[in-house]
């Protein structure tokens, strides 16, 4: 038995995790990425699909250091006229996952809002350290943005949007976007991101060996990241979004994490942040909410009110 | 979660997803979660609608795979019925091989959810509040004969973790008590009964209904010194007094003796070494229950003298002391309670 003192998982959480837990263990260490990328390698998306009004394109566009990185274009099938695009950054850790892992939860925005979606397979860690997965969604952002007359997008509503891993990543696009003078942004969905590779919140070392992704989990992810330089000085904020010190100019974020994970502080953080910049952002804390719990539990009272909330916010910036 | 469960399956395929069903409902059951959530934890773990009737006052209720509502309906073919309460899932063509387990424990869920009797003051059903010796006597007295335990006759209360495999399943009272380790089921069975065939469970000693809480301490204790296969169920009377010695000993005490086993448990030899040299009273006897040569196991004693401290055959206080830490040893390393994930060998159940 543990004496740190954390707060409850809410029972339907922890009922799901019986069966979460066999594909997701809590603690992830370096020898399990292999496990873990068969286990959560997403389902067919053809299945995913099934019964949706949506048309899906492929495209190899350049990314990091041109090499050719693949993208998924769905859109609403039959729209007509520029559509808002969202650029979908996919959870797992920063090791493992595919462009269309947790994308269920997403495609609403296309058959219901309108929106078009660019799912970038950005490459992974350890074999694509950074700054490979950042690029790569940089240059999905950039070549979205360059190409959106082509893909029937409005230049003038374009999100980025990410799970975890995803999250930081999304958030770290419109850090970079901001300062290098990039596509303009209307909005960022940061969903229980990944931002700090420092690892030093209480939320960090509340959740050891329970639920999903702890804090060694966290250490495994950046440490294939960011290898020997993980919590030292020279980590950029476009890869840690915790690092950075101005978080002013930047698009409408929303955030949403659960009370009962590692990533809640650096969330709720995030958000005061960016409040204190004078910036605009919405924050909501689940409470009984382990990682990713709309991923893993969908059905769940918590879960569809994390869902609904997001989905509100998202139709508020991106519907005609 | 119907693609998690496939997916587990697809990792694994000699998991037991009935075991992680079954989990998944006692988490519910202990979490009081209402009828919705055990309809839509059932749908979604089903993949398909599930349902829900009662029949006073009348109620329908039906969700998705989703936890949506769906519009009220009529109960599928396949459904249980029992005090008025029917539940349901709807399978379009051939049962899936989870179906029958899904929907049990559902209308075990239900039917607890749902429970008769359950007091005002106090929401724990009746087991609940007899093994809780903070309940007033009285209160566990009238809660025992609710459940029909009375008169002079003692009893034992039976411990296994949720996913436990009954053989044989005697009738009597039972319920899901939470416990710092987690959900536990409790059996209740006359104190004469024959051992109860359940892989793995812990039988405590017998006590009179006032003191069955004692009984159900000392099984959670016997269940935590399981380790299947090899011992898939321990009775606490094997241990006598120590069983209670050890029930009243906090988890996170204090006690160097067990903390310098570590290491010695820790050898492929250790805990066959051990075991042998706290039975044996001698170490000619301990090699012989360990199945080694004498100087073998005069050199494994050397190891745990120097690793502990002292001989524990110097005198009977020096084995006194390495057979409590031991058991204590075991306890804190207990894994017995935990459910196997599919990254390790699952047992052969379910």
């Amino acid at each position: 038995m543990t004496s740190v003192a954390r707060p409850d998982f809410d029972p339907e959480l922890k009922a799901g995790l019986a069966v979460v837990g066999g594909v997701f263990p809590p603690t992830i260490t370096p020898d399990l990425i292999a496990f873990m990328r068969r286990s959560y390698a997403s389902p067919p998306i053809e299945d995913t699909l099934r019964g949706r009004a949506i048309e899906r394109s492929e495209h190899t566009i350049a990314g990091h250091r041109g090499d050719p990185v693949g993208v998924s274009v769905l859109r609403p099938a039959g729209a007509s006229g520029p559509r808002p695009g969202v650029l979908f950054v996919h959870s797992g850790g920063l090791m493992f996952g595919d462009r269309f892992s947790g994308a269920d939860l997403v495609l609403d925005w296309v058959d219901q809002l309108g929106a078009v979606l660019v799912a970038v397979e950005y490459r992974l860690a350890p074999e694509f350290g950074d700054p490979f997965p950042r690029e790569d969604c940089y240059a999905a952002l950039e070549w979205t943005a360059a190409q959106a007359g082509r893909l029937g997008i409005r230049r003038d509503r374009l999100m980025v949007a990410g799970a975890s891993s995803g999250g930081g990543l999304a958030a770290g696009m419109a850090l970079a976007a901001r300062d290098r003078g990039g596509p303009a942004l209307c909005g960022q969905v940061l969903d229980y991101p990944m931002l700090d590779d420092r690892g030093v919140t209480p939320s960090t070392a509340q959740f050891d060996g329970v639920g999903v992704w702890d804090r060694i989990s966290n250490e495994t992810g950046w440490t294939a990241l960011l290898g020997a330089a993980r919590g030292g000085p020279d980590v950029s904020p476009y890869a840690a979004p915790a690092r950075a010190t101005d978080l002013s100019r930047l698009p409408p974020a929303f955030i949403d994490v659960g009370a009962a994970e590692i990533f809640r502080d650096e969330s709720i953080a995030y958000a005061d942040r960016i409040w204190a910049c004078g910036g605009d952002a919405e924050l909501h804390v689940w409470a009984g909410g382990f990682h990713a719990f709309d991923i893993f539990a969908p059905h769940t009272v918590l879960a569809r009110g994390m869902i609904r909330t997001r989905d509100a916010w998202v139709e508020k910036i991106l519907a005609d | 979660m119907q693609e998690l469960l496939g997916r587990i399956a697809a990792l694994d395929p000699q998991a037991s997803l009935s075991l992680r069903v079954i989990a998944c409902f006692d988490e519910l059951i202990v979490g009081n979660v209402n009828t919705r959530g055990l309809l839509s934890a059932a749908a979604s773990l089903a993949g398909c609608h599930a349902g829900f009737r009662q029949d006073h006052p009348p109620r329908t209720l039906r969700v998705t795979p989703r936890g949506e509502l769906a519009d009220p309906g009529e109960p599928a073919a396949s459904s249980i019925t029992c005090d008025g309460l029917t539940v349901w899932i709807e399978r379009d063509g051939p049962a899936r091989v989870n179906d029958t387990i899904i929907l049990e424990r559902l209308a075990l869920a239900v039917r607890i959810r749902h429970g008769r009797g359950r007091r005002e003051s106090d929401n724990r059903r009746e087991l609940g509040l007899l093994l809780d010796p903070a309940v007033p006597v009285e209160d566990r007295r009238t809660a025992a004969a609710r459940l029909g335990l009375t008169g002079p006759t003692r009893y034992r209360v039976v411990a296994a973790p949720l996913f436990a495999v009954w053989d044989d399943h005697p009738t009597g009272a039972e319920d899901v008590i939470p416990t710092p380790y987690g959900p536990i089921h409790a059996l209740v069975v006359p104190h004469d009964h024959p051992p109860v065939a359940a892989a793995p469970s812990g039988t405590g000693l017998a006590a009179p209904v006032e003191h069955l809480h004692r009984s159900f301490r000392t099984a959670v204790v016997a269940l935590r010194l399981c380790a299947p296969p090899a011992t898939p169920s321990v009775l606490a009377d094997d241990y006598g007094g120590l069983v209670g010695l050890l029930a009243d000993t906090p988890i996170d005490a204090d006690l160097p003796d067990v903390d310098s086993l570590d290491d010695v448990m820790a050898h492929g030899w250790g805990p066959a070494t051990l075991d042998a040299l706290v039975r044996a009273g001698s170490v000619r006897q301990a090699a012989r229950l360990a199945g080694v040569h004498h100087s073998t196991l005069q050199t494994r004693l050397d190891g745990v003298t120097e690793a502990v401290g002292f001989d524990p055959f110097e005198d009977g206080i020096g084995r006194t002391r390495l057979g409590i830490a031991y058991l204590v040893w075991r306890l804190r390393n207990s894994r017995v309670l935990d459910l196997p994930a599919p990254t390790h060998p699952a047992p052969a159940v379910g």
